[in-house]
């Protein structure tokens, strides 16, 4: 006997049903006790259940309406737990409920008896059979609701038959004293074997679930005919002839040689962008694409939907189930597991490396062969260094910066981790502006390469975006080689190796004048990377070094020739700003102050060009930093030891530094004109200078004097500007200063005068009128000292110090980090360029790459967790990856390039773009559409080359008839097979029950589960 | 003692010199008006609790000068900044003006995408009124700021105009609140469905 668990639950159920509800029926008026304290385990079992039944309220449920086509798949599904236990063994209760499209059930309504349950209705309904996604309990009973009880433990499992049967029993009782309306099933046997026995009982009638699992198919049951006979047979039908068994049918084929559409894609070429053998431009590019075909095997199901089984024969040694001819066709394919994708390894191996600990000593250290790095006062001073005050804020210098003069590094060649060819090609590359060698370097402008695309807003904001670098700066070149370097070139040693040669190169700039090149110009950018604003940091220091350096010398040389040129100097004091006549007295020095004068003036203009303020703000034009290393002259410490008060009279010093005129203004207490002087720049910030400051600022608290202090600590610019004021205009008091620096706080009214005449009457606001205000109080400190022979505001020598320790303090990993933001950004256009539009969930993944970028990014922290989210971002880049790589495979594989001039071009195209988002896709027109023909193809050919490789030693002719005759399809890998009937059961006057048997036949895998009902009412 | 404190908000206050930026702070601060206040130079810095819908926030508002010659260094303090609150003084017309510029300088150095932007017009205690109510709504309404007219001097409006940024801010997902990650749509499934024994695929392989 084949089908051997046969339980029969209604004998242990009715002996049960006396010993707990006995003469239930008799009592049911009398008040009722229900007295659990001596209650056996079992008994509070099954109690247990019931509790959870009523709890869900599954009893007397009204069947809802018939399932619309596919809507065990595509409906929602939701699953309620409960944990019931029996004695100390814990079991899950779990219910699936397919959530109801138009809610028409109301718990409770159906109290007639009458009512078959859902699940009895539902065997016999064919629009869901085969569903491509249910639980499998769905998929061989059909059921939309059901309740499945399971060992708890993962481990667990009810191997016994008098467990089972004990346990069946007790869903029986329960379903039956509950009114359950929805079938329970008991899962026994280890989990893996999938085995279930249930019930589901209402109107008068009952079905038992069971289960036959083997591990191999018996020849007999091979066919249809054999299964029919099981069927028929377990039915057991009371009539002399069983009504007719209709049958539904799905054989699957599946294609796991490709032959002919193998991995075409072609694999990005390491060698020869990466290996160093061609221009070394190619490292501007992330590499992309699947290493491996994604698409490993594709999955046919040809479906008959409903046959009669006298229609067809299926039997041991004929069949009419020829796949062509199927009415339905079905595909899936299966993905291969983590392909190997490029762009996505190379930022896995590029973020892994972020959580090294090793120093860049600690990997290079025995190659390179000058080794000051080690010197511990370096690191002292740069302890100190960091405490000092960032350059605006008059903070006490604690150490002047150790000036650590370095060489490239020298490695012995053969050990550097990065080949000496490499290494030029990589630095060419990312400084175009040095020859090969470096020497002699070309000095050119250093923007464009930063520049490019500046001007489009999209594009400002995709960096600012990702908290990264412009496109093609040289911050985002140097991630693209470092990632590069890593994947290629030796990993976090290269990493180490080449950003020492970076840092090298720095410092080679910054001591020679040559500026950096793809920065964006000017002062740190605060939406980009800390990285890039140090580089641009750097490059600020060097512009003003080389401008500082150029002033010297040209003053030098004009010095020289001054003597030479007396005969110039009425000319050339005709043409200064001045028209007073102050310019033409007569003294060298001030010959050479209005030359200097001249010079910065237009250096300014150029200076200011990019400056978008000083269009608009003509009357306060920046100064430029005056040199501080030539020193002070007398005149200056005479000027130094006259009191604020004193310098009034005093007129007769002469005037230095001026800008230009401001305006008409006059001078109150005189006639001259008011004139702006030249004034010194504040210095650029990078965001962490800025950070400590406002601490620093933040920390002096909000008190009065905390304000007061805070203000003093402020006021170095304010200082500097008076003094510059002052000397350029030695007449002057605090009201002219505030005249051309805060207009708004100088009030004028119109009076009316003893003549009668109408004049502007002005005077300090009340603000600015306060005793000993910090206005007033900077303003008696002020001395008349000019721009260029002030202490310089921005110690560029010192910030450029600064800026190259902390490049050269940074661990390789750091530096890894620190280069994330581009790398990711870089990833992003790379997915972007690819231009891949199907399928159109790519869209939204790539939208949802961009925000959760955006957030990781700019997030201020550099943790472990930085790099957990980074990893994550990474993996969310590789499935967009693999995604495009499975598109692109299975378009090759269907040919939709070549279909191009047919209609069916966009039906393959919509084809391959439901694969990748669906379960299960349909195939329009079976095995005669379009898709179906490539299929079909697929298949022959796959089997002319097995069949070809197969029969070797055949001769040839022997070999051609073989492969003719060879059939298109391999064997089915499974076949699935529903019966249907209905039949009154147990006896000939029983009502008509449905009836339904799921067969399976795989290889390895054997199972009949059928659904058998019958009439409860009169047994 | 700052356990309840939900999160701190980074205030900034912005505008031409004398609308009264600092008079505002210091009425929001200390309930106080003091007409001697010093010009500012620089930036100056308070703090203050403030409980809106029952969350309390602690605040640190950076107030800038407004003065042209210390915009080189102010706006480096834009940076990180949930809030900000432009001011301008109704009885000028020129510091109204002005406000473009301010928001363009705001827009080049905030580094938070959804900043939170008050507009303030400070002393309507004035008689001489230069700015109409409306145009400042105007103005509020084509930059998507909230809008109010205040007083550092009667102290009218100021307390509401630090609320309501506030709640504002309390309000706009992602600017404070420590960022929670959305979930990503996953194909992942359509690759491997066999590995769910029985959502997926079941009866083969
Ligand atoms: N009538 C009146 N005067 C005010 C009001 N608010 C401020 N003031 C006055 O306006 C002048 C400037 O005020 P401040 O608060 O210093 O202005 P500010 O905007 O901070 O100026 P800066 O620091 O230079 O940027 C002071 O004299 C204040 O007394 C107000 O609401 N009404
Ligand atoms: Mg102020």
């Amino acid at each position: 006997m084949l089908v051997t668990s046969d339980l029969q639950p209604e004998l242990s159920q009715s002996s049960v049903r006396t010993t707990m509800a006995e003469g239930g029926e008799e009592e049911s008026e009398v008040f009722e006790i229900t007295d659990f304290t001596t209650a056996s385990e079992w008994e509070r079992f099954v109690a247990r259940i019931e509790e959870v039944i009523n709890e869900w309220k599954l009893a007397n449920l009204a069947p809802g309406p018939p399932l619309l086509k596919g809507e065990l798949s595509t409906g929602e599904w939701e699953d309620r737990s409960e944990v019931v236990t029996f004695a100390d063994v814990r079991f899950g209760m779990t219910l699936h409920r397919l959530k109801e499209k138009q809610q028409v059930q109301t718990p409770g309504d159906m109290e007639e008896e009458d009512c078959q349950p859902q699940a009895i209705q539902d065997l016999l309904a064919m629009e869901n059979d085969f569903p491509p996604r249910a639980h499998c309990l769905c998929r061989w009973f059909g059921v939309r609701s059901f309740v499945v009880l399971a060992p708890g433990g993962h481990s667990d499992s009810i191997q016994s038959e008098s467990k089972a049967s004990l346990l069946l029993s007790s869903i029986s009782i329960a379903v039956n004293n509950t009114g359950c309306s929805v079938p329970v099933f008991v899962q026994t046997q280890q989990k893996w074997r999938r085995m279930y026995q249930g019930v589901c009982e209402g109107g008068g009638l009952r079905t038992n679930y069971d289960m036959v699992h083997l591990k191999r198919i018996p020849p007999q049951y091979d066919h249809l005919a054999g299964l029919l006979d099981v069927f028929k047979s377990k039915i057991a039908c009371p009539l002399p002839a069983l009504p007719p068994v209709t049958v539904s049918v799905r054989f699957t084929y599946i294609l796991s040689d490709w032959t002919q559409s193998a991995w075409t894609q072609e694999p990005p070429d390491f060698d020869i962008p990466y290996g160093g053998n061609v221009g070394g431009a190619e490292f501007g590019k992330l590499p992309f694409g699947a290493l491996e075909d994604p698409v490993s095997e594709l999955h046919l199901s040809t479906t008959w939907p409903c046959l009669s089984e006298e229609m067809i024969v299926d039997n041991s040694v004929y069949s009419d189930l020829d796949p062509l001819q199927a009415p339905q066709w079905s595909v899936r394919v299966r993905m291969t597991d983590n392909p190997q994708c490029l762009l996505g390894d190379y930022l896995s191996e590029f973020v892994k490396i972020c959580h090294s600990l090793e120093s860049t000593d600690q990997l290079l250290g025995g190659l390179v062969l000058d080794d000051d790095d080690k010197d511990p006062s370096r690191d002292v001073s740069a302890a100190l260094q960091r405490l000092t005050e960032p350059s605006p804020l008059p903070l006490p210098t604690i150490s002047d910066v150790v000036s650590n003069m370095k060489t490239r590094t020298k490695f012995r060649r053969k050990e550097a981790p990065i080949g000496g060819e490499l290494l030029n090609m990589i630095l060419q590359f990312l400084f175009p502006d040095a020859a090969l060698e470096g020497f002699p370097r070309a000095e050119k402008p250093s923007t464009e390469q930063g520049g490019e695309k500046q001007d489009t807003a999209e594009y400002k904001e995709t960096y600012r975006q990702y908290k990264s670098s412009p496109e093609g700066s040289l911050v985002y070149q140097l991630a693209l080689c470092m990632c590069v370097v890593n994947s290629n070139h030796g990993g976090l040693r290269a990493v180490a190796h080449l950003w020492q040669e970076f840092v090298l190169e720095m410092r080679y700039r910054w001591e020679n004048n040559y500026s950096i090149p793809g920065l964006p110009e000017g002062s740190p950018d605060m939406s980009a990377c800390l990285l890039l604003q140090k580089l641009q940091m750097l490059n600020c220091c060097i512009q003003r070094k080389t401008a500082r350096e150029a002033r010297m010398k040209e003053a030098a040389n004009q010095q020289a020739s001054a003597a030479a040129a007396v005969q110039d100097k009425p000319a050339r004091g005709s043409t200064s700003a001045g028209s007073d006549g102050w310019d033409v007295e007569d003294s060298d020095e001030e010959f050479f102050e209005c030359e200097t004068e001249m010079e910065m003036e237009t250096e300014e203009n150029i200076a200011s060009n990019s400056d978008a303020d000083s269009a608009q703000n003509n009357t306060l034009p920046k100064g430029k930093v005056a040199s501080n290393s030539q020193p002070s002259n007398d005149r200056t410490n005479m000027h130094k030891s006259e009191s604020a008060v004193s310098f009034k009279d005093t007129v007769t010093s002469q005037p230095e530094g001026r800008l230009k005129q401001c305006g008409d203004l006059c001078l109150l207490d005189s006639s001259e004109p008011l004139y702006i002087p030249i004034t010194q720049e504040p210095g650029p910030m990078t965001e962490d200078m800025l950070e400590q400051h406002a601490e620093v600022l933040a920390k002096l608290g909000t008190s009065a004097e905390g304000a007061h202090l805070r203000a003093r600590m402020q006021s170095a610019c304010l200082l500097s500007d008076m003094e510059a004021f002052k000397a350029a205009n030695p007449a002057c008091k605090l009201e002219d200063f505030v005249r051309w620096y805060s207009p708004r706080d100088w009030i004028e009214e119109p009076l009316t005068d003893e003549t009668g005449q109408r004049v502007l009457k002005g005077e300090l606001s009340p603000r600015m009128r306060i005793p000993g205000n910090m206005w007033c109080e900077v303003w008696d400190s002020a001395r008349p000292v000019p721009a260029r022979k002030q202490k310089r505001l921005f110690d560029d020598t010192k910030e450029a110090e600064k800026v190259l320790h902390f490049l050269a303090a940074l661990r390789p990993a750091q530096v890894a980090l620190q280069l994330t933001p581009m790398l990711v950004h870089a990833a992003i256009l790379r997915v972007e360029e690819e231009g891949e539009t199907s399928p159109p969930a790519l869209a939204t993944m790539l939208a949802q790459i961009q925000a959760r970028a955006s957030k990781v990014l700019r997030a201020p922290n550099m943790d472990a967790q930085k790099c957990e989210d980074l990893m994550e971002l990474v993996r969310q880049v590789t499935l967009v990856e693999t995604v495009i790589a499975r598109a692109r495979s299975l378009r090759a594989k269907f040919n939709t390039e070549k279909a191009r001039s047919d209609d069916g071009a966009q039906e393959l195209e919509r084809f391959v773009s439901s694969l990748l988002e669906q379960p299960e896709v349909k195939v329009i027109g079976a095995g005669r559409g379009p898709a179906g023909t490539v299929i079909h193809k697929l298949f022959a050919t796959a089997q002319k080359a097995a069949h070809s490789f197969d029969d070797d030693d055949h001769s040839p002719s022997e070999h051609r008839a073989e492969l003719d005759s060879c059939p298109d399809f391999p064997r089915p890998a499974g076949r699935e097979y529903i019966l249907r009937t209905t039949v009154p059961r147990p006896c000939p006057v029983s009502r008509p029950c449905p009836q339904r048997m799921f067969c399976t036949l795989i290889k390895e895998d054997f199972r009949l589960a059928g659904a058998f009902t019958s009439d409860t009412t009169f047994m | 003692m700052d356990d309840d404190v939900l999160t701190t908000l980074k205030i900034l206050i912005i505008g031409e010199s004398g609308v009264g930026k600092s008079s505002l702070l210091l009425r929001f601060t200390d309930d106080t008006f003091d007409p001697e206040i010093a010009a500012t130079i620089g930036v100056d810095f308070k703090v203050k609790t403030l409980t809106v819908d029952g969350n309390k926030a602690k605040l640190a508002i950076w107030d800038t000068a407004g003065q042209e010659r210390f915009r080189t260094l102010t706006p480096s303090y834009y940076r990180g900044a949930q809030g900000v609150i432009l001011v301008y003084d109704v009885s000028s017309r020129n510091s109204f003006n002005r406000l473009e510029q301010w928001l363009s300088e705001l827009e080049t150095f905030s580094t938070k995408q959804d900043i939170v932007k008050m507009l303030v017009g400070n002393k309507i205690d004035k008689d001489k009124k230069e700015v109409d109510r409306n145009e400042g709504l105007k103005f509020a309404r084509k930059h998507q700021m909230l809008f109010i007219e205040a007083s550092a001097k009667t102290r009218e409006g100021v307390q509401c105009a630090f609320e309501e940024l506030v709640e504002k801010i309390i309000q706009t997902p992602g600017l404070w609140e420590s960022d929670s990650q959305p979930k990503g749509v996953s194909l992942t499934d359509t690759g491997s469905a066999a590995v769910n024994s029985c959502a997926g695929y079941c009866s083969l392989v």
